[in-house]
């Protein structure tokens, strides 16, 4: 059971790592990669999808130290790439604005690596627990830790999303569901990482299944904003880059399969 | 699309579908009138018609005969004509700026120009209606002015070119915004079908076939048809018939190389600052040897066109400014900052010109021809322009009368006499020294000015309180006929510092409100 | 001519077929390429002027293609496709550019000895339109127009369109050229869209060159 939720958390950092190769590759060539460091999230997402792959074929018990450092260096890339990001939002006229905020470098995309590492951290941190036992993490119950964090991670997710589907006027009613969706799916999570343990939680498991298959529809849903382009997927040149990013939304889906990892964690296993 | 019989007696005969009668015509046909809405251009389709091209695309420009003269004749044409359904509005800047409150009362509160029968408030509350309707995509602060709702939409994302001026502005200490525009941010669905958002290809004032510029072709137009209303394109009006009791009764219209009659309960006049006048002057008869509506004498007087220089740079890095809307940033602050000798106040915005436009500017500032206009022309994606859209004041003597021409339709065409006065002068080199000044603080060189270019126009069938000093009342309704309304930007009593399509269209919404009540009151 | 390659190898035509160009545009641009070389309105008189006069204000000395400013003169009288407003005292524009050319026709006959304005050299063409510029020109030869405006508001109004309504010419400049239903994503003066022409920066030519003849 232990490495079980250690895999689960090892695919949605996977999961995350994907969402996260495709929009940096997207957004970075945009931008040409004109400073040689854009070329980071590329490398330690690849590192972060291959690290997740063989953290969900690998069955033992124990922290896997290779994949320990790359989740690390996807973590330290997230947080430089946000200090980059910032750069570049509030070097431009008008400083930190609404303006520099909706078009210049996205200020919450580099988080989402950080994100990956975090899930890829916490998977290792599972597993790293003695078979039969009841895992911890920093000695608290691990269920409660993999829910606290997911549940603010899923803030940030919203909160970059939001900004954008701000800078969208919310032109379509469906634009607001990864803005109400994914913060009851935190609230949730935070009720059950303080809550007791053991205690069943379908209707939260529903939600977080919900917001996973709401981040799938993401995915769609900008493709059909693609569309709404002018010349719509005849001018991807333009319409894939301008308009939505296609490969963001499963970044939520990553995070909602490990709220859902840690959900089956606190069913399994009560506090010491 | 529904159509009336010419022997119908439509409750309105708009003519011109422009601002202010595209926006009526849409507003009046929803009320439940029956409505016939003229244009002597043709009914373009963006998406099949208009050419990538700014040759092809004169073809949206009013180019029919006009005599201009003056110490400072206007140039006609695509700075302040258009001739396609839709009007102007097809090819201009989308620039959508509300007036400075105290505009409206310009004499009692400024010293200058004619005061407003209509107050800022009323008007504050009308623009925000044609704010939401338009779906305007402007900042989420305006530094200028009182308080507005949110613009429906976020604004644009500034090119390199908005980028210089806003960096201009704030090297001279003064503010910028990003400017409100009526062109799509994000994707919308509305009686125009779905539209897509802007495409920031920047042929704007050329017509956009992306269908995301908020034109009367796309906004006001669909719904005038949706709600019964008849769009009569090719019709040029040309005169309006008044029966033994000196009301309208409908107009003479040349459709299709014969002239024919609408019979109408009401007659609209929306052909914008010349050819309204000249339409009123044309229809002159033996009751009325002056024209129509002009007991006050007015009508054609006070034309007030708005100055348009410019100040022009090349830049060390490229602008590449073909590449969006030519307007994306803006400062008003020389329309709120009274610290001024001079009256009226002026705005400046960024530029894009194309091609073609660049070249005429060239030669027309700097005089160049043979290999230096070549040479000076590959400098093209390095150049940075600020031009200002500046308040020019009312003089009888700047007007439209009638030419001895005819045009190809045998109807005298519009004179149109300009001279610049003192207080319009002042004001243009106040500007042209300040926008000189924010593009040398950020480096620009080879600085050189366009001193002589003027854009839209007003005034010449000014809205008033008293019947001798204007042509029509509050309501846009004229003294003289009760049933014979201006409704454009001839009733103007001021210009202002900003471009006017936005305060065209939002008193074409009042007065489409005035003319519900003034039904349902039986005073129609 | 100095440096006539800024952007070397990069021709807007190259976009006819991608989403850069519409078919309104295509059928425009096409009917201005196939621009009639026969003259119907000028006379033959006039069509010898308005080309030598053409030459001088938009010089083509380079190799290569050479836009028809004549022909597309001609063409835009013949359908009267101008701005349609006249200064009260100057003609309408065709009215204005038959006085204009025979008028400019008399003055090279009487300083050059009988020569027509073609037939003089471009040194004397040039010195004649720079008169003509500075209003220096004797309003004998000019009966109800002005030289000076005949050339503000006919000549440098009409003839650069001609030549700048040309795709050749937005080549010359790095001009993004028709833009339907495609526009531009990256709206940094600094950074193309990879249909956007390279600016040959000084040593970097080549690199300019192989960017430019691959626009998509």
């Amino acid at each position: 059971m232990i490495v079980n939720a250690a895999r689960r958390l090892n695919r949605a950092a996977g999961m995350i790592a994907g969402s996260v190769l495709i929009d940096s590759a997207m957004e970075h060539h945009r931008g040409y990669f004109h400073n040689k460091l854009m070329w980071t999230p590329i490398a330690t997402s690849s590192l972060s999808i291959a690290a997740s792959f063989h953290g969900h074929t690998d069955r033992r018990h124990g922290a896997h130290r290779v994949r320990d450092v790359i989740y690390a260096l996807a973590g330290v890339t997230g947080i430089v790439g946000t200090a980059f990001h910032l750069y570049n939002v509030t070097k431009k006229v008008g400083g930190w604005s609404w303006q520099n905020l909706f078009y210049s470098a996205p200020i919450g995309a580099p988080a989402a690596m950080s994100l990956c590492g975090l899930m890829g951290f916490l998977a290792e941190r599972v597993r790293d627990n003695e078979p039969g036992s009841k895992p911890t993490i920093a000695g608290v119950n691990a269920g409660r830790v993999v829910a606290a964090l997911t549940g603010a991670s899923l803030l940030g997710t919203t909160a970059e999303a939001g900004l954008l589907h701000f800078r969208g006027a919310f032109h379509n009613p469906a634009m607001a569901l990864p803005v109400t969706m994914p913060p009851i799916a935190a609230g949730l999570l935070a009720v059950a990482a303080v809550g007791r343990a053991r205690v069943p939680r379908p209707a939260s498991r529903k939600w977080l299944a919900a917001t996973a298959a709401m981040g799938v529809a993401g995915v769609a849903f900008h493709a059909y904003g693609v569309s709404r382009g002018m010349g719509g997927w005849r001018n991807w040149r333009q319409n894939a880059f301008a308009g939505p990013p296609l490969p963001a939304p499963p970044a939520f889906t990553g995070l909602a399969l490990a709220g859902l990892a840690a959900l089956a964690l606190l069913a399994a296993y009560p506090d010491e | 699309m529904r159509e009336y019989p010419e022997t119908d007696e439509v409750d309105f005969a708009i003519v011109g579908t422009g601002a202010g009668g595209g926006t009526l015509a849409a507003l009046l046909a929803e009320q439940g009138f029956s409505v016939v809405a003229f244009d002597a251009g043709g009914y373009f389709r963006p998406l099949e018609d208009f050419a990538s091209d700014e040759t092809e695309q004169n073809n949206l420009y009013w180019t029919d005969k006009r005599v201009v003269d003056g110490a400072n004749p206007i140039q006609m044409g695509g700075k302040n004509s258009g001739k396609s359904v839709g009007g102007s509005t097809v090819h201009y800047a989308m620039v959508s700026l509300r007036f400075r409150p105290e505009w409206f009362t310009s004499r009692s509160s400024l010293g200058y120009g004619a005061d407003w029968p209509i107050s800022w408030q009323e008007m504050w509350h009308y623009y925000g209606v044609a704010e939401r309707e338009i779906n305007v995509s402007g900042p989420l602060t305006y530094p200028w002015g009182p308080k507005r709702p949110r613009y429906p939409y976020r604004a644009h994302e500034l090119n390199t070119a908005a980028r210089l001026l806003a960096k201009g502005c704030e090297a001279i200490g003064i503010g910028w915004t990003e400017t409100p525009l009526a062109t799509l941010s994000a994707p919308h669905s509305g009686p125009e079908g779905k539209s897509p958002p802007c495409v920031y290809r920047g042929f704007c004032r050329f017509g956009c076939s992306t269908n995301a510029k908020r034109s009367a072709l796309t906004v006001w137009i669909p719904r005038a048809l949706r709600a019964g209303a008849e769009i009569r394109d090719l019709a040029m009006v040309g005169r309006i018939e008044t029966g033994p009791d000196g009301r309208a009764t409908g107009v003479h219209f040349h459709r299709e190389n014969a002239w024919h009659f609408q019979r109408a309960r009401n007659v609209v006049v929306a052909g914008y600052a010349i050819e309204t006048p000249r339409l009123l002057l044309n229809s002159a008869s033996d009751r009325f040897p002056d024209g129509l509506a002009n007991s006050s004498g007015l009508v054609g007087k006070n034309l007030m066109t708005q100055s348009n220089q410019a100040v022009w740079g090349r830049m060390d890095q490229e602008v590449r400014w073909y590449k969006a809307p030519p307007s994306l940033a803006i400062t008003e602050h020389w329309n709120y900052d009274d610290n001024k000798d001079f009256f009226g106040g002026y705005c400046w915005m960024g530029q894009g010109p194309l091609p073609n436009e660049w070249a005429s500017i060239q030669t027309g500032s700097r005089g160049l021809w043979g290999h230096a206009l070549r040479e000076a022309m590959l400098d093209y994606n390095h150049m940075i322009g600020v031009k200002m859209v500046g308040e020019m004041l009312p003089d009888e003597t700047n007007r439209v009368t009638l030419a001895d021409d005819l045009d190809q339709y045998g109807l005298r065409v519009a004179k149109i006499t300009y001279r610049w006065g003192e207080n319009d002068k002042a004001l243009i080199a106040h500007a042209l020294q300040q926008m000189g000044r924010s593009i040398e603080a950020i480096g620009a060189r080879d600085m050189f000015r366009q001193e002589n270019d003027t854009n839209h126009l007003g005034g010449t069938a000014r809205m008033g309180n008293d019947r001798r000093l204007s042509v029509v009342d509050g309501d846009c309704r004229s003294w003289d006929i009760r049933n014979l309304w201006v409704c454009d930007g001839s009733v103007f009593p001021t210009v202002g510092g900003v471009n006017p399509a936005l305060t065209i269209q939002t008193i074409a919404i009042r007065t489409a409100d005035r003319i519900k009540h003034l039904a349902a009151a039986g005073e129609l | 001519m100095s440096d006539r390659s800024r952007y070397p190898g990069y021709d807007v035509l190259a976009k006819r077929e991608t989403p850069s160009w519409d078919e309104p545009t295509r059928r425009a641009i096409d009917k201005r390429l196939h621009v009639s070389t026969a003259a119907r309105f000028l006379t033959a008189a006039e069509w010898a002027g308005a080309d030598a006069l053409c030459r001088r204000i938009l010089p083509q000395d380079e190799e290569g293609e050479t836009v028809p400013l004549a022909a597309l003169l001609d063409a835009k009288l013949f359908a009267d496709h101008g701005d349609g407003f006249r200064e009260a005292d100057m003609p309408y524009m065709r009215e204005a550019w038959r006085a204009g050319l025979a008028a400019l026709e008399a003055e090279a006959k009487a300083r050059y000895d009988g020569h027509s304005f073609a037939a003089i050299s471009i040194d004397d063409q040039d010195s004649l339109i720079a008169m003509m510029q500075k209003g220096l020109l004797s309003a004998a030869h000019w009966p109800g127009l002005d030289a000076q405006r005949f050339f503000e508001r006919r000549v440098l109004v009409d003839v650069p369109a001609l030549y700048y309504g040309h795709p050749k010419a937005w080549s010359e400049i790095g001009f993004g050229g028709p833009a339907s239903p495609r526009g531009y994503v990256r709206l940094e003066g600094d950074r193309r869209d990879p249909w956007e022409a390279a600016e040959a920066v000084s040593g970097q030519e080549e690199a300019a060159r192989r960017l430019n003849q691959h626009v998509v």
